[in-house]
């Protein structure tokens, strides 16, 4: 094994390990499936992990080549795909002995395929958000409600995304007219209506970042886990921003 | 007849909430039967629990988890998805969203009650109550859901190996 060999399984690994971290695969499983593909390889990895960069060494097995890197971890949207399918491709490379070409071309389809219809995603939120209204007592026009508010905040969310608008002020922005189309329901005179009102934003809390921050807590992975945490909380309290915007505005009171 | 309705209900909407709320994170799309049917059970145990065993949140939400988590190791292997893939969103409608932001309202109206020597006890108080409810559920979903992966280390972490769609 080259020196310049070992240098290209470092940085492969190192684009594989930054993808997964990326798009919020918790950490314990991204160690994992990159020492895996290492062994399949024949080479040892090791690999240090924070919020924003992650440290690597690829070591020889038996040998003295080795290779040291930092990686920037990029802000990918969370994706559960590329979680099944990177961590497919790892076993497949484990299994089936895949040279590091192989491995890498495969990796290139497999990221590269292409996301959820925008507007599919649309239309499933609103859907769920106006489900959550139901569960939490609301009735059908509390429900209609909902869906309309929701519809109108996430597509919000998506365009400023698009814009790469800093996400807080994203947060902010849709959690603000999201619940101000569904105070609608309190000057329709719906029963239901503050229920409406309190499920609008629900769509926002992120829910996959504090579940995953906890795996890494009770993997042993503290200080990635708590970042992970403090991360989501301050997207819960720009949530509670932009709806206490609206709740001051019509109601004059938060609780 | 009614109970039966009212539970069969609870499980629908929430079915139709994880695979909503879970779309924003682009699963698999082989993956949403799955996440329907483990949401479903999951908060349709959580709130039979809850309405007529009168067992308090925290306590369901861990049982909801683990049932949640049990379920994922043996759907993941049909589809060759991680566990996580299935599990996470399924618990997505049991995340206490509510119960954080009102944390942070009652804070916000603890700073405007200031000066007042009740009222700014009161908000006090409401806010770790809030608090202490939203982190517990919290870190019971998590802790409910990872059980299994503990009690079966080799086959849990091994669900996506021979996946055919690579």
């Amino acid at each position: 094994m080259t020196k310049e060999y070992v240098s290209e399984i470092a940085a492969f690994i190192a684009r594989y390990l930054s993808h997964m971290l990326g798009a919020g695969v918790h950490t314990s499983r991204v160690v994992r499936n990159s020492k895996r593909i290492g062994t399949a390889l024949g080479v040892e990895v090791s690999v240090h992990t924070s919020q924003k960069t992650a440290t690597l060494t690829v070591r020889e097995k038996d040998g003295r080549n080795m290779d040291t890197m930092v990686v920037d971890i990029p802000a990918f949207p969370i994706s559960f795909e590329w979680n099944a399918d990177l961590s497919a491709l790892s076993w497949a490379a484990f299994d089936r002995k895949m040279t590091l070409d192989e491995i890498r071309s495969r990796f290139d389809e497999l990221a590269a395929k292409p996301g959820m219809n925008p507007v599919f995603v649309l239309f499933m939120v609103s859907l769920a958000n106006a489900s959550f209204c139901r569960l939490f007592g609301g009735d059908i026009w509390a429900m209609l409600i909902t869906f309309t508010a929701t519809m109108i905040g996430f597509f919000t969310r998506q365009h400023l995304t698009r814009k790469k608008v800093n996400h807080y002020i994203v947060f902010i922005v849709s959690a603000f007219v999201a619940s101000i189309c569904a105070s609608t329901a309190l000057a329709l005179g719906i029963e239901t209506a503050e229920i409406a009102l309190a499920t609008s934003v629900l769509y926002l809390v992120p829910g996959v970042p504090l579940i995953n921050g906890l795996i890494d807590i009770t993997d042993g992975h503290i200080q990635i886990g708590i970042s992970r945490l403090v991360n989501a909380l301050m997207l819960i309290v720009c949530i509670a921003i932009g709806l206490s915007l609206t709740l001051i505005l019509v109601k004059d009171s938060l609780l | 007849m009614k109970i039966i309705l009212d539970i069969l209900s609870d499980g629908l909407f929430a079915a139709m909430a994880a695979m909503g709320f879970g779309s924003i994170s682009n699963p698999p799309m082989r993956a949403f039967p799955y996440i329907a049917i483990l949401a479903a059970t999951g908060h349709a145990a959580r709130y039979c629990l809850m309405t007529f065993g009168g067992v308090d949140i925290v306590s369901a939400s861990l049982v909801a988890a683990f049932i949640i988590g049990t379920g994922s190791v043996f759907f993941g292997k049909k589809v060759f998805c991680p566990m996580t893939v299935l599990y996470i969103p399924a618990l997505l409608p049991m995340v206490p969203g509510t119960y954080a932001y009102k944390t942070v309202f009652s804070l916000i109206m603890f700073f405007h009650g200031i000066s007042s020597p009740t009222k700014g006890s009161e908000y006090l108080q409401e806010m770790i109550f809030n608090g202490a409810v939203s982190f517990s559920v919290l870190f019971m979903l998590a802790v409910g859901a990872t059980v299994p992966v503990f009690l079966l280390r080799e086959r849990a972490n091994s669900m996506a190996r021979g996946s055919k769609f690579i």
